[in-house]
């Protein structure tokens, strides 16, 4: 019930849902709520007073998940989940699959209120956000808005610790935004003008933590502390100055800091000197309780182990993980199914990725050799260059037929997803291509029967990769027999993943493969930026990225229609808030961007293996793998996954 | 005497030594465009994480990664005041890890025992498979225990460790329940050591030793086997054996012991490779030796790190070979410094 979704612009509805939460106040506790269950793994530290019974530690007024209404079962606290990564530096994916934000996407990819009660939007140019009373960081001390304003005037605004000033989601339209603190439990967020992004970036996977643990972090700051403490520590610490050290201890993120207290499901526990195993145990203070009672998360501990990321599926397929993606690949699903069969006690689940393509090809329309250059700016060339793409053999190759063929659009799961769209020129078509090429007069050929370049080059069309993904160079092995019936011979380059992107920046690449969108899964409210040419890091357009990332400074201006024309329907969006307008101005970026061809898709919702021990319910069979929007699990609640040994629960799943 | 005046000439080209390799790990780590924390900007910038920005920027003046090279050179080393006053390798300061977010010192003081137990266990088995099997081949050469030996060596030298690896793991684990990669049950580590624990590192030990270890025994039996062929076939041999002596005891007394010889001049390479050795292995059987940090830090440009690995590797070869030059001075009476003696 208190699962609200974000209040509605309209002010009628404002005040009806705020008339509803005061109302909600007064029960809270007695009818609106069921009694809470006490935690079996706490009972020691109860029993000696060390810790508050579970009805004094979830806030007044907890988070209620109705389990039976998501489909879902009920469970049983307990158990230990165990699951692998590759790097030590990995066990921040903690902080991704718990996926406690402020607000947080649904799995219908609506936001929703998490950690905080409610929010209120006007004019999506203020945030009014309301947190919940009594809610507690994970060492019982009190999370209040003096927590945002530590953040805000004490890091954000000081200038050793962020040399580099307020972030730049602060500044709107050129004017930093205010941030107040009426009381304890609302703080303000407000902007001169709107500043519509504000709370999908609360909820990515990895959000702008916008408050932090005050009552511990004073401790380690300039203001606060005692200069003479400060400066043992920063010896004990071998660190340089006392910002480093506050820098070092302050990673919400990293989720490196046992001592740092958290707001997410589980809580790291794992001392300094371990190398091989993180240790994560319940946040008893958790804010999530299901509709009976019981306080999430499920699962008591995560033992998250760090191996060799070629071992994570050897070790999956011997039965030693009860969760796992990350580190797997579709190759992987033989040995995987091998184990399941050999009583590996686990079912491997094939979950669809939430990037827009699998594999992009991007000609980079400011490559330096002018010739190219035009070529490639020419639509007709680069609708020949899809329609020279034989999807469907690659997808036989590389993924079992089980990816969707197609370019670069929105998935299914969105509300934009457009069949036209990705059919657009990315069937195979080698007559109809080579009428475009032909059209655009690039008829004469070498004795090998490549098409020359107007200035007389040969066309031998360099497709440089990352070097990290074996799915890629087998793809460009595929098209380049297609190509080749073009007239067009691809030459692929595997690079370093940072040289490519610089020698993209530079201009001094022809083309890059890489993913595509990273999020293929737009809603009216998602910020427009990524498919307009406002960022670089889109390799079919860095110039003109840079030149409005630096406001001008560097890269170059666009000069091309239809790039001209994204930019503009970028800038609509930010400055309405009309949803229809914002569905219509989205439908049109996207059917450009079809049409375009900027980016070359190949298919996308390639398959990813996701290990699941038959012991754990509440794991979704099909679902999107995606980091952000989605944080992997964490779309999934996986504080809501748990295990049973019954099985008839097992059957029925 | 004269040993000594050597040792302190050593010595001293030593340091001259370090001083150019500090100047080209340096150079060739920067080589790269870009630098550890613009990488790490661009990645996030790339997949849109505005949190993050912010602090790497801050590292980035913090450890003066915004200066030219040279002067990054001389802050590194110690001979320039950084943004903090002095503090580089001379004043005992090895610089910051990015990657791990700890100080360089840290990491590479827990992985050094684990990297030097690791490659001290396939020491032991390349020389406890090596020698008699070489020893035995030679002595019994051109027969089927030869070809045999040889067939065997071989295929350990032509498999791919991580391949070896893979395959041992696999089947180690289906049949014999070793444990996979590691060097120690999780639970262990951090704990004291207990009887159990060594129970657990020599278990864990047994597949990464048998990898490292075969391909090295291979190279060496080979090795051994020519050599003592040489002696084999040296006059003194068939003398002994016409006087009667048993040929077992002329073997070990004679051939054998000059076929030792380059085993003595290997010492200099045996402590840099127990640091650089077993890179690939460690990184595929995830054990948490030096291998896998060094490996991480070259790929992300983590520089301190990568620098302080590798000149750490090159002092290592440096003790190495002195440690060998003295002992064949010692050892051999028939290799005499060129200038002391006419």
């Amino acid at each position: 019930m208190l699962d609200r979704s974000l209040l509605p612009r309209l002010p009628g509805l404002r005040l009806l849902t705020a008339a509803l939460a005061s109302t909600l106040l007064q029960f809270s506790g007695a009818a609106a709520q069921p009694p809470v269950a006490e935690t079996p793994y706490w009972a020691d530290e109860i029993d000696k007073g060390a810790m508050p019974p579970a009805a004094d530690r979830i806030p007044q007024e907890p988070l209620v998940v109705d389990l039976v209404a998501k489909g879902r079962t009920t469970g049983v606290q307990g158990g230990k989940l165990r699951t692998l990564v590759g790097r030590s530096k990995d066990i921040r994916q903690m902080v991704v699959y718990g996926y406690a934000r402020l607000v947080g996407y649904a799995p219908d990819y609506t936001l929703q209120p998490d950690l905080l009660r409610a929010v209120d939007v006007e004019d999506e140019r203020k945030f009014t956000l309301h947190l919940r009373r009594g809610h507690r960081w994970s060492d019982g001390a009190p999370f209040t808005s003096a927590d945002f304003e530590y953040w805000w005037k004490y890091i954000t605004l000081n200038e050793e610790i962020t040399p580099s000033g307020p972030p730049e989601w602060m500044i709107v339209d050129g004017k930093l935004g205010t941030v107040t603190f009426p009381d304890a439990h609302t703080v303000v967020f407000e902007w001169d003008t709107p500043n519509p992004g504000f709370l999908p970036l609360l909820a990515q996977a990895r959000p702008p933590f916008i408050y932090r643990p005050a009552h511990y972090l004073r401790q380690f700051h300039l203001d606060f502390a005692d200069p003479e403490d400060l400066f043992t520590l920063i010896e004990q610490e071998r660190v340089k100055s006392w910002a480093a050290l506050h820098n070092k201890v302050d990673n919400m993120y990293k989720f490196d800091n046992p001592d740092l207290p958290t707001l997410q499901p589980w809580t790291n526990v794992t001392g300094e000197d371990q190398n091989s195993r993180a240790i994560f145990v319940r946040n008893p203070y958790f804010h999530r309780i299901d509709s009976e009672g019981t306080q999430l998360p499920y699962i008591d501990t995560v033992e998250m182990g760090i191996v060799g990321g070629g071992l994570i599926a050897a070790k999956a397929n011997a039965g030693e993980v009860d969760l796992q993606a990350r580190g797997l690949d579709f190759r992987d699903v033989a040995i995987l199914k091998k184990g399941e069969v050999d009583g590996g006690n686990y079912r491997v689940n094939l979950w669809a990725n939430g990037t827009a393509s699998q594999i992009a090809i991007y000609p980079n329309l400011n490559f330096a050799d002018p010739v190219w250059r035009e070529v490639m700016r020419d639509v007709r060339f680069r609708r020949a260059l899809s329609l020279g793409i034989d999807r469907r053999m690659i997808n036989r190759a590389l993924y079992f037929g089980l990816a969707n063929e197609g370019g670069m659009s929105a998935l299914p799961q969105s509300p934009f997803y457009d069949p036209t769209d990705l059919d657009a020129w990315s069937t195979l078509d080698l007559d109809r291509a080579n009428a475009l090429l032909d059209d655009m007069g690039l008829t004469d050929r070498t004795p090998a029967g490549l098409r020359r370049l107007p200035d007389g080059r040969p066309m031998e069309f360099v497709v440089e990769t990352a070097g990290e993904r074996q799915e890629e160079e087998n793809a460009l092995a595929i098209i380049t027999d297609t190509w080749r019936e073009l007239g067009i011979r691809l030459i692929m380059r595997p690079l370093d993943r940072d040289i490519l992107r610089n020698r993209i920046y530079a201009g001094l690449s022809m083309a890059g493969v890489w993913y595509g969108w990273d999020n293929g899964l737009p809603r009216a409210e998602t910020d427009p930026q990524y498919v307009a040419p406002t960022q670089q890091e889109f390799f079919a357009w860095p110039m003109w990225g840079q030149y409005y990332q630096t406001m001008g400074e560097l890269g170059e201006k666009p000069d091309y229609p239809p790039a001209e024309r994204l930019l503009q329907l970028n800038w609509d969006w930010a400055h309405t808030d009309d949803p229809a307008k914002r569905e219509g101005i989205w439908n049109e970026m996207l059917d450009i961007h079809a049409d375009q061809q900027f980016a070359i898709g190949i298919l996308n919702g390639a398959p990813q293996p996701v290990v699941v021990s038959r012991r754990l319910r509440n794991v979704p069979e099909e679902a999107v793998w995606a980091y952000d929007p989605g944080a992997h699990f964490g779309i999934h609640r996986m504080d809501e996954f748990y295990f049973a040994d019954d099985p008839q629960q097992a059957a029925v799943e | 005497m004269m040993l000594l005046r050597y040792a302190v000439s050593r010595i001293a080209t030593m340091l001259l030594t370090l001083w150019v390799v500090s100047v080209l790990v340096f150079v060739i780590i920067n080589l790269p465009p870009g630098d550890y924390l613009s990488n790490q900007i661009a990645e996030l910038r790339a997949t849109g994480q505005a949190e993050g920005v912010a602090k790497a920027e801050f590292l980035r003046t913090e450890y003066a990664l915004d200066r030219p090279i040279w002067e990054q050179y001389l802050i590194w080393v110690g001979f320039a005041p950084g943004p903090q006053g002095f503090s580089g390798l001379i004043q005992g300061n090895f610089g910051w890890s990015f990657e791990f977010d700890r100080p360089v010192g840290e990491i590479v003081g827990d992985a050094l025992w684990l990297t030097v137990l690791v490659n001290l266990a396939a020491v032991l088995f390349v020389y406890l498979v090596a020698l008699p099997l070489g020893v035995l081949a030679a002595a019994r050469s051109e027969t089927w225990v030869d070809y045999t030996a040889g067939f065997v060596g071989y295929l350990g030298l032509a498999t791919p460790n991580f391949l070896l690896a893979l395959m041992l793991f696999y089947y180690g684990h289906k049949y014999f329940d070793l444990p996979i990669g590691g060097l120690m049950a999780p639970q262990f580590e951090g704990e004291p050591m207990s009887w159990a624990k060594v129970k657990s590192i020599l278990v864990h030990l047994i597949v990464p030793t048998f990898v490292i270890g075969t391909s090295g025994a291979a190279a060496m039996m080979q090795r051994l086997r020519a050599n003592m062929l040489d002696e084999l076939s040296k006059p003194y041999v068939e003398t002994a054996i016409a006087k009667g002596m048993k040929p077992s005891k002329m073997l070990r007394k004679y051939p054998l012991r000059m076929a030792f010889n380059p085993f003595v001049a290997d010492i200099g390479n045996l402590l840099p490779a127990m640091v650089s050795g077993s890179v690939l292995v460690s990184v595929v059987l995830g054990l948490q030796t030096i291998g896998p940090y060094l490996l991480t830090a070259l790929r992300s440009q983590d520089q301190f790190l990568a620098g302080f690995v590798l000149m750490f590797v090159a002092f290592l070869t440096l003790v190495g070979t002195m440690i060998s030059d003295m002992l064949l001075v010692l050892l051999d009476p028939r290799i005499r410094m060129g200038n002391t003696r006419t």
